[in-house]
């Protein structure tokens, strides 16, 4: 009976449905609609979701089929139906939809020509490319799979097809959303992309397809785990940048005068919906954490004090000014909001009296310390992934990293570099507290070696807040022990390698991988605190397990300068050194060309490279070029190189000058640069090279 | 020309081709039974993490026979093979009585899933050479097939993968069993 159907599907036009998908789709498709039925395509979509394995692949082959209908009317249908699937069955669907004979299928009916006037169909369908190539196969997380699209529209324009325009706003669902996710959330997605793309491979059943499927396997099935991804960390991650999403807020309310107005879409909104819808993840993942007290209160810390935020913000959105400035504040490092004893504002998580008058106004809030993630987030995620950084939206701007600070490098009294110095200023509130982010000595962070030597000349913040270290008893600003710092102790003992366990324990603690030394900050911030700005300030920062996803601790983050014992793991201790500045030679390329770059350090922001080429052959080397490109924060200025081909063996035949502006001292270590070289030896057979240079060997 | 001539002739003899997943616990002898078909010798094999696939002819019969590992992290990734398998081929240690109860379980699930509901059952109550092994009528009871394989087609092929008994004779059944699906 199914066989006699199934063979009459293959004899007539109009494939006639089996499967219960199949018959919803018939049924969207339908010319009995006069306008695309949402629900039903909706119901296709949730189906396709639950049902995965071969459903995708079945609703694509369906759907292509109406859209090729003769009926323009079910094409449309079809079409739209296309879209909705597209836009809510996330990769599984996507991944079918990049695959050639969909392609091919979809296209079939444009003829070799571009006709005058495209059909409503053609131009349809040519919206749907265009919006996929602008929007997946550029911010899919997994966008190598889908480059036959990217293909499929450089076919069709080189065949002079034109793309319609398409709005931002209505393909932008397809970007990856930037709402926190939780890490079993996360792993359930990477789970189902490579599900999806397993069957795929199996499917397609080519050598190569089968071979990359068996390494899906061994990855699936968790025998390489080279690649793991830390879902936890990543998870940690996410919050931190929704803490900063909070602190960027709570910062503008601060800022927020009567009379100013909040208007419709404008960012105080944008960052109070982000925070809304994160609201309800932070309280799930509170429940999936749950065996892991520390971070559940971590998590119910950061949800309180985003809750606080968005109250104010509902406040202040009323007009209602008074109310908004009676929540209590020392929101998540919010500038000037310290916990201060004042007489409405009172938040006593931690009392530390007698800090008042000695750090200014900045006093350390006991909220959320633990995940110190928010300040220190950005840096290593700039720092280790540009990339990333991007993917997860988060704004790491220069402007809000300088006044956060609690951490920042400063120049101390003494000439070497004194992480707490600032803490030493008298500062205006809004730069000093930031409360939050100043993690506690705890912290197996490199503590800068002044502070030993001279541990009175500041109040050292770090060292008050250290249970675990006995110099604290002796600081004249030792703070009174409350019963939260000792309950805090008691938690720094039990340290783990939990990337929610920001705070870590005793000095001898071993590094966990999600540890890193703060060894730079990718951007200049400006700093309030320094002193002596053009000091050599090798890392000295918190030790942040939020924001640290990979870096080891004693990878050699530590700049060049650094003595051994910095780099050795779980030292505390980040010693610095102030030598002159010294150009460095380093070789990028010794193949067919030498290239020989020296850097040198300027006496600003900025990094001198003179690059020289040699051919390395006995034959000419023409058409070279070299190509570079930074990390963002940078600039970078070429002058144009001095030839572009070389004689045979040629020794340094083209020179360049490169500057790198932007590069602040102490940072040249985790510089990358990524360059691009392309030449022709003998004027025939172009050559490419590239690679990454990261760290410049100087300061 | 040629192909069309070729074509007809396979219209009029009935060349076929089948898709056979073979599956079953760790160490029950499938890529042995798999390089046995293909290569005709006996392989040391290791482990199979990933999957296998052949190509074997026999019988006017291509059999596409994949191979997938059966340690139990590999398990949960057989379902991504069901798709288009026109006969799985369960292959058991014959011997290894304990884990009787493992095999039938991970059986049922395999048999029972929609993807699966038109394929054959062949099951391979492998090695059969070592002394003291269950003879196929006690695996099939082990195994419970008259109520876990329901509703499918199903044989029980005493084999040995080593020596190559019974493995043709169970390619053989599949063969003659397979309903050719519509062209």
């Amino acid at each position: 009976m199914e066989a006699a159907s199934a063979r009459a599907a293959r004899y007539t036009r109009e494939p006639v449905p089996e499967t219960p998908l199949q018959r919803y789709i018939a049924q969207a498709c339908s010319p009995e609609n006069f306008e695309p039925n949402l629900a039903l395509s909706l119901e296709i979509a949730d189906s396709i979701n639950a049902k995965k394995g071969v459903a995708p692949r079945e609703a694509a082959v369906a759907i292509v089929g109406y859209i090729n209908h003769r009926n323009p009317n079910v094409s449309l249908l079809a079409l739209s139906l296309l879209d909705i699937c597209v836009k809510n069955c996330g990769y599984p669907f996507q991944l079918q939809i990049s695959t050639k004979d969909f392609l091919n299928e979809l296209v079939r009916r444009f003829p070799e020509r571009p006709p005058i006037r495209t059909t409503r169909v053609q131009n349809r369908i040519l919206e749907l490319i265009e919006e996929w190539r602008r929007t997946i196969c550029e911010t899919s997380k997994y966008k190598e799979d889908l480059g036959f699209i990217r293909d499929m529209h450089r076919l069709l324009s080189y065949k002079g097809y034109v793309f319609p325009e398409i709005r931002r706003e209505d393909a932008a669902v397809l970007n990856p959303s930037d709402n926190l996710r939780s890490a079993e959330e996360m792993e359930a997605e990477e789970r189902a992309a490579q599900s999806a793309k397993l069957q795929e491979l199996i499917r397609r059943g080519s050598p190569r397809d089968l071979q990359e499927a068996n390494k899906l396997m061994k990855v699936m099935a968790g025998y390489d785990q080279r690649n793991k991804t830390d879902y936890r960390a990543k998870a940690a991650e996410e919050v931190g940048g929704i803490q900063q999403k909070a602190r960027l807020l709570e910062e503008m309310l601060q800022g927020y005068k009567p009379g100013d107005e909040i208007k419709e879409g404008d960012v105080f909104e944008e960052l109070a919906n982000a925070l809304a819808s994160a609201h309800p993840k932070i309280q799930k993942m509170c429940e999936e954490e749950s065996e892991d007290t520390e971070a559940v209160a971590k998590l119910l810390e950061i949800n309180d004090s985003i809750h606080r935020t968005i109250e104010r913000y509902k406040l202040v959105k009323k007009g209602d000014v008074e109310g908004a400035n009676a929540i209590p504040k020392g929101t998540l490092g919010v500038s000037g909001a310290g916990v201060k004893k004042g007489p409405d504002n009172e938040l006593s998580l931690i009392d530390f009296g007698g800090a008042d008058d000695l750090a200014g106004s900045s006093e350390p809030s006991a909220t959320g310390d633990l995940m110190s993630g928010a300040q220190t987030a950005a840096p290593p995620k700039a720092k280790g992934n540009a990339l990333e950084d991007d993917l997860l939206g988060l704004s790491m701007s220069d402007g809000s990293m300088g006044q956060e600070g609690g951490i920042s490098l400063g120049g101390s009294t003494n000439g070497t570099t004194n992480i707490m110095a600032q803490f030493s200023q008298p500062q205006p509130p809004q730069h000093a507290s930031n409360s939050i982010f100043a993690s506690t000595s705890s912290l197996p962070h490199p503590q800068p070696q002044s502070q030993q030597q001279n541990p009175k000349t500041t109040y050292d913040l770090l060292n008050s807040l250290s249970a675990s270290n006995p110099r604290s008893a002796s600081k004249p600003a030792a703070p009174i022990q409350s019963a939260a710092q000792q309950y805090r102790q008691q938690q720094a003992q039990r340290s783990s390698a939990d990337p929610f366990a920001t705070l870590a324990a005793t000095p001898t603690r071993q590094p966990s991988p999600f540890q890193f030394q703060q060894a730079t900050r990718p951007t200049p911030p400006p700093q309030p605190a320094r002193q002596q700005p053009q000091q050599p300030t090798p890392s000295s920062g918190p030790v942040d397990l939020l924001g640290g996803i990979s870096e080891p601790h004693s990878n050699g983050s530590a700049p060049p300068q650094a003595s051994p014992a910095a780099a050795g793991g779980d030292d505390e201790w980040e010693f610095s050194s102030s030598l002159p500045d010294q150009p460095t030679d380093l070789t990028v390329t010794n193949s067919k060309i030498k290239t020989v770059f020296t850097v040198h350090r300027e006496p600003n922001d900025e990094i001198a490279i003179s690059s020289r080429i040699s051919n390395n052959t006995a034959q000419t080397i023409s058409d070279l070029t070299f190509q570079f490109a930074v990390t963002k924060g940078l600039t970078l200025t070429l002058q144009p190189q001095s030839s572009r081909s070389l004689a045979p063996n040629q020794s340094q035949g083209i020179t360049q000058s490169i500057r790198l502006q932007g590069v602040e001292r102490g940072k040249g270590g985790t510089v990358k640069l990524r360059w691009r070289a392309g030449y022709s030896i003998a004027g025939v057979g172009a050559m490419n090279e590239q690679g990454e240079i990261v760290g410049l060997g100087v300061l | 020309m040629g192909g069309s001539i070729s074509k007809m002739m396979s219209k009029i003899f009935g060349s076929k081709e089948m898709r056979l997943l073979m599956l079953g616990l760790d160490a029950a002898g499938k890529t042995t039974i798999l390089y046995k078909l293909k290569l005709d010798t006996d392989v040391t094999t290791i482990p199979t993490v990933g999957f296998n696939v052949e190509t074997v002819t026999y019988k006017n019969t291509k059999f596409n026979v994949w191979d997938v590992g059966g340690q139990d992290k590999i398990r949960p990734l057989w379902r991504h093979y069901f798709s288009g398998t026109q006969g799985l081929i369960f292959v058991v240690d014959s011997n290894d009585r304990d884990r009787m109860d493992e095999a039938r379980k991970e059986l049922e699930r395999i048999i029972q899933d929609r993807e699966m509901k038109d394929a054959l059952l062949l099951v391979f109550a492998n090695k059969q050479d070592v002394r003291g092994s269950l003879s196929p009528k006690e695996v099939s009871d082990e195994l419970m097939l008259d109520r876990t394989a329901k509703g499918h087609t199903w044989k029980v092929e005493p084999s040995c993968a080593t020596t190559g008994e019974g493995i043709f004779e169970g390619l053989a059944w599949l063969s003659s069993n397979v309903k050719l699906p519509p062209k």
